[in-house]
């Protein structure tokens, strides 16, 4: 069995090692199996007829897939696609059924939906092993949440699988910030439930197209699409190369992480509330914005009016979130987990900003003070208050002192 | 000069025992070469100096004196320094391997070597780095030669890295400071010195930086001094840089030393020095290493008998 | 004694979980970034001086020789496992811990698995760095500088590792351990540091470090100066160094490199220059001053068609982004390169780069210059597509010729790369069977068995001048 990779592409590492700083699996560990380049090696070794056995397979899997590597490469190795390739071709012997049911759920939200309810009951009746909680960093799950209400038609929103299953509020925010830019937010009806980037990720492709076309037919018209999830921005816009249609492609053109587009409007951004203390606002980069959207400096620009930013000094590893990494391989993702909370103690910020609800839930677990860019524009500008119905307005008050580390100002 | 090294070599031979004297400036360093030991000279004159290569080949009799002004022409200088540049040699200067009082600023003697030609014991010639401002082609023999006292092999060529003399060098001189932030707040100072009520301070490059550090960092504390002052004793000691704020008790202010600080060299004379204490012994994994080389390089122990490496550092002066 | 008793008793003497021999795994530590391939018994991942000295005594008890390895971006070979029989491969990259900074005195004990990088990240608020930076810097280990006496463009200025290692521990072949050096200036005895440096780890292991941290110079400039002819740039490089002036750096990139460098980085490279040099001056700001109008002067004199000064921070960043990612960038044209490591007289790179040039273009080979030319030191880069039939030998015979240019014209093998494997048997080109039998004792006396990185550096033996037809046939790939 061979990967059928393209060997110009395979070719073009020249095994210089200038990406093994930047891969997080080889920084926790220093060894070659767990690197780019060593990955690659293997691959090519697969390729030359060596087989497939577990100690490949484990190397595969062990990537986080955060693509920083490509960033780091001079040579312009495709990473990414040399390893969703590969995942394709593993995902028979890899993924197991349990696994093919979760990724299953993601594609179906009134599933996702059941699921939080029931999971969100058995937390509060603690009934959800401590162990278990902890391996899958989840949040207190919603039991229930208030309706997005859309507000006009000069763009979508697009609202995804977990994170409107889960951190629905993050929406609320995006929408109470574009609302502050007078753009109407159009919603996305069932089909939009979930882009499929896990999908591609394990190497699910058939799933991940299906996915992929049901999407893009909840999204008609021309106006553009905008996506809070770094990752699953990420893949909408690679919609064009996973499907190999014009109409795919120009569908990801539409494509924008909000940030991108706010940041070319950032002049009309609301000013932050008089009185309201300048907070440290350290960012934290979702690898899926900084190394494949390389939208990661719209975040700062739509930030900046609202705080000081600070920069960590891991120049945007990755935290090991990875969409189900952090499930899938624990232990290494614990490890790389520990390296990034380490860079974000050191500079000592109030909040952290994260564009991706992966890595927020998985760095919230280890109780980093996180919360996405768009919620803190939205405290800071005031923007809550005028959209809260009363009913509402106490929930979000208790959610905001729970999370009583962002310090007083937050706190309204 | 091919000849002077064929000669050289020829004289050493392959038998007996054999050592290079050069000024004897520093002839006892390291001990006495045993009685019966034949001297030889080695070859002296600069063979050519580049000055756009930055380099200056130089027989190893030559005197640091000759040196200077052959490479001065060039508008350059070797970063060599002997308290008596008029009798010292190149050769012996780099046996000894010790630096002067610009160190700081310098660096130690050993990076100024770029090639050696040496002879081994058993008479033939062997040379070990090459002309070349940058290289890392072979195990570097040089800064093992360097410092060696001749004990490895003995050097009648040496090539040396040139450097271009500084628009200024100039000396400054004060009570009262504290040195060690003297020394902190100058950006690449060519030297402080201290002998516990005195600091001073040399500084090289261009005039507006000097006069800059001059005017920000010594301040109305210092006055400007002629030159260095004298050696306070033919001894040195070896410090971390941080020890040596204790010498003021450890020598006392009373028995002259002067110290460079941000080296940790101390140059004094026999009391201070006894004060301070020997310098400790290698561990004896390092001198199993020691001895596992002189059996290579010299079975027989006819280079320079009677001297050893050990103890060279407290028996030197400048 | 077989194999599976190496690993038992490496595994008690590490930890099992950090012992390995698959077939896989061994086989991504047959090479370094060379493409000099071996072969490894065993892999293992040492955490501490005592486990490196315990994983070497195994070696000796099972009569295995044994290969230091860190992060493998090495470029000649150093880390390919060579030997009579297969050896075990010690990676250090688990030591990566700064153990000790000193801002007072300027020195800092690092474990080798640091990242050369890393290291400068970590003291630079204090004002400090460690200097040498070769162009592999983010990830290339302190303990990989140590071994291949690493040099970097502001080598020229500051020196090279050599001169930036006061002290180190290490684990010789028979397992003891020792301290070279000192914290002091001039610790008793024979420069065992500095013999040891840059001795490709043939001579034992270095498990802890004492590396100068150097000051960050409080200004900087950065001149990039496009020139139409490579000719006048190298006139250009020998006008600087002829006025006295020293920069921090000077590097040249020809109009092959320009290109793909540009393609990558973004940087406002001219791709229509000839050549590209780049030169930094650092220290006090008037200095910098008079020194940056000089430079601009004399690099006018010699024709440069424009030079531009770095604006801020960012543009010097991604100038030396650029420069420093040549080499691979390179595999935008082709996928395989070669890269040199030759160091010749400052005053012959014009006919130097000329005698390269045709050797490259009569053979039809792309070839990229981009170099040290402050200090002479060349990287001839042929790049080329190993599947097209008979290139390898024409970039084999390419690469003989050069070496042969670059020591006709008074030069040396390598600057800063090493010899590894790569040049060892083209180093009788430069010395006679004299110099290199007292290398040999030096080796001998730290490693008189020869188990430690056995094959490297030094020619097989037997007189072979000049014949350098018998390199291995990787060496040139």
């Amino acid at each position: 069995m061979t990967l059928r990779l393209d060997p110009d592409e395979l070719a073009a590492c020249v095994s210089c090692g200038l990406c093994l700083p930047h891969c997080p699996t080889y920084r926790a560990t220093g060894e070659e199996m767990l690197s780019p380049r060593g990955r690659i090696a293997a691959m090519r070794a697969v390729d030359a007829g060596a087989g497939i056995d577990d100690a490949f397979d484990r190397m595969m899997q062990t990537c986080v897939q955060c693509r920083a590597c490509e960033t780091a490469c001079p040579s312009a190795v495709p990473f990414g696609r040399l390893m969703e390739r590969t995942r394709q071709e593993l995902a028979p012997r890899s993924v197991p059924a349990w696994q093919r049911l979760g990724y299953k759920a993601l594609g179906s939200h009134r599933s996702l939906v059941g699921l939080t309810v029931l999971g969100g009951a058995a937390q509060r009746a603690g009934l959800v092993p401590h162990a278990l909680a902890r391996r899958l960093a989840l949040p207190k799950l919603p039991m229930r949440q208030a309706r997005l209400v859309p507000t006009g038609v000069d763009v979508w929103l697009f609202t995804g699988c977990v994170m409107d299953a889960w951190q629905r509020r993050v929406h609320e925010s995006s929408i109470e910030v574009l609302d502050a830019l007078r753009v109407g937010v159009a919603l996305p009806g069932p089909g939009a439930a979930c882009c499929g980037a896990l999908h591609v990720h394990a190497g699910l492709h058939d799933e991940a197209v299906r996915l992929a076309g049901r999407t893009m037919g909840a999204f008609p018209g021309t106006a553009p699409i905008l996506v809070d999830s770094a990752g699953c921005g990420a893949a909408l816009k690679d919609y064009g190369h996973l499907l190999g249609r014009a109409g795919a492609a120009a569908f990801s053109a539409r494509v924008f992480d909000i940030h991108e587009w706010i940041a070319s409007r950032a002049d009309q951004l609301p000013p932050a509330i008089d009185g309201a203390p300048r907070r440290r606002i350290a960012i934290q980069d979702p690898c899926h914005l900084r190394h494949v959207q390389r939208a990661d400096s719209h975040v700062r620009t739509v930030l900046r009016p609202y705080g000081e930013l600070v920069e960590l000094a891991d120049e945007g590893r990755c935290c090991g979130a990875g969409g189900a990494y952090s499930v899938l391989q624990p232990e290494l993702a614990g490890l790389i987990r520990t390296q990034k909370v380490a860079a974000i103690s050191a500079v000592e910020a109030d909040v952290v900003a994260s564009a991706n609800p992966g890595c927020s839930m998985w760095l919230g677990a280890a109780g980093v003070p996180i919360r996405h860019p768009m919620e803190i524009v939205a405290d800071a500008a005031g923007l809550h208050r005028r959209r809260w119905r009363p009913g509402r307005d106490r929930k979000m008050s208790r959610w905001l002192a729970s999370s009583g580390k962002f310090g007083s100002g937050w706190k309204r | 000069m091919k000849d002077a090294l064929r000669s050289f070599a020829d004289q050493i031979g392959s038998e007996g025992p054999v050592a290079v004297a050069g000024g004897k400036t520093h002839w006892g360093v390291g001990g006495w070469p045993a009685t019966g030991t034949k001297e030889v000279a080695a070859p002296v004159g600069v063979v050519a100096h580049e000055p756009a290569e930055m380099i200056v080949r130089v027989g190893a009799g030559t005197t640091l004196e000759e040196l200077r002004s052959t490479v001065e022409e060039g508008g350059q200088f070797v970063a060599l320094e002997a308290d008596d540049p008029s009798k010292a040699t190149v050769g012996g200067v780099l046996a000894v391997g010790l630096g002067g009082y610009r160190r700081l600023g310098w660096g130690p003697v050993r990076d100024s070597v770029l090639e050696m030609t040496s002879v081994t014991a058993g008479g033939e010639v062997l040379r070990s780095g090459a002309p070349l401002v940058k290289n890392v082609t072979g195990y570097d023999l040089c800064r093992l030669f360097v410092g060696s006292l001749g004990t490895l092999a003995l050097t009648g060529e040496v090539v040396l890295r040139c450097r271009p003399i500084p628009e200024a060098e100039t000396w400054w001189v004060g009570e009262g400071a504290d040195p060690f932030a003297v020394a902190a707040g100058l950006y690449r100072p060519l030297s402080v010195l201290w002998n516990g009520i005195h600091t001073w301070v040399g500084l090289a490059g261009y005039r507006v930086d000097i006069e800059d550090q001059a005017r920000t960092v010594l301040g109305r504390a210092f006055r400007p001094a002629e030159r260095p002052p004298p050696l306070p004793g033919r001894l040195r000691r070896s410090l971390t840089p941080r020890d040596l704020r204790a010498l003021p008790s450890t020598a006392g202010v009373d028995r002259p030393w002067l110290a460079q600080v941000g080296v940790g060299v101390v140059h004094c004379g026999e009391a201070a020095a006894e004060r301070i204490g020997p310098v400790g012994p290698p561990s004896s994994g390092v001198w199993d290493l020691h001895r596992a080389l002189k059996e290579r390089f010299d079975p027989a122990g006819r280079l320079n008998p009677g001297r050893s490496v050990s103890g060279v550092a407290a028996g030197a002066g400048v | 004694m077989t194999t599976a008793a190496l690993v038992r008793d490496l595994g008690v003497a590490l930890a099992p979980d950090r012992v390995r021999a698959g077939a896989l795994e061994l086989a991504l530590y047959e090479r370094d970034a060379s493409m000099l391939t071996g072969q490894a018994s065993v892999v293992c991942f040492p955490t501490s001086a005592g486990e490196v000295s315990a994983a070497v005594r195994v070696c000796r008890d099972h009569g295995r020789p044994f290969v230091p390895r860190g992060s493998g971006t090495g470029l000649a070979g150093g880390a390919t496992p060579l030997g009579q029989v297969a050896p075990v491969v010690i990676v250090t990259t688990k030591m990566n811990k700064i153990l000790e900074v000193d801002s007072e005195q300027r020195f800092a004990w690092v474990e080798p698995g640091v990242l050369n990088l890393d290291l400068s990240t970590a003291v630079a608020h204090l004002g400090l760095h460690f200097a040498p930076d070769p162009s592999s810097q983010q990830s290339c280990s302190v303990g990989g500088n140590v071994a291949n006496n690493s040099g970097g463009p502001h080598c020229l200025l500051y020196g090279v590792t050599s001169a930036h290692v006061l002290a180190m521990e290490v684990v010789l072949a028979d397992g003891s351990v020792v301290v070279l050096g000192g914290i002091d200036p001039e610790p008793e005895g024979l420069d065992l540091r500095g013999a040891f440096v840059g001795s490709e780890g043939t001579m034992g292991i270095a498990t802890r470090i004492a590396v100068r941290l150097t000051p960050l110079p409080p200004c900087v400039a950065t001149l990039l100066a496009d020139f139409s002819t490579i000719h006048d740039a190298a006139a250009a490089v020998t006008g600087v160094i002829a006025a006295g002036i020293i920069p921090a750096a000077l590097e040249m990139m020809d109009a092959t490199i320009v290109e793909v460098v540009e393609a990558y980085v973004h940087a406002g490279f001219p791709t229509d220059a000839a050549a590209v040099l780049l030169v930094e001056v650092d220290g006090l700001r008037g200095g910098v001053d008079v020194c940056t109008s000089d430079v601009e002067a004399i690099l006018k004199a010699h024709g440069a068609r424009e030079v531009r000064v770095a604006a801020d921070a960012a543009e010097r960043a991604a100038w030396w982004k650029g420069r420093k990612s040549a080499f691979g960038a390179i595999a935008r044209i082709a996928p395989s390169y070669y890269l040199h490591d030759c160091v010749i007289p400052r005053t012959r790179l014009v006919d130097v780069l000329d005698e390269v040039g045709r050797i490259a273009s009569s053979r039809d080979l792309v070839l990229g210059n981009v170099f040290h030319a402050g200090d002479g030191n060349l990287h001839p880069l042929i790049v080329f597509d190993r599947r097209a039939p008979g290139v390898l030998e024409k970039v084999h015979e390419a690469g003989r010729k050069i070496i042969e240019t670059c020591v006709a014209a008074g030069g040396s093998l390598s600057g800063e790369h090493g010899i590894g494997i790569e040049k060892r048997e083209a180093m009788d080109l430069v010395f006679t069977e004299v110099d290199l039998e007292a290398q040999k004792w030096l080796r001998d006396a730290f490693d008189p068995e020869g188990r430690c990185n056995p094959e490297k550096i030094l020619p097989r033996g037997g007189s072979r001048c000049g014949d350098i037809s018998s390199l291995p046939p990787g060496a040139w790939v």
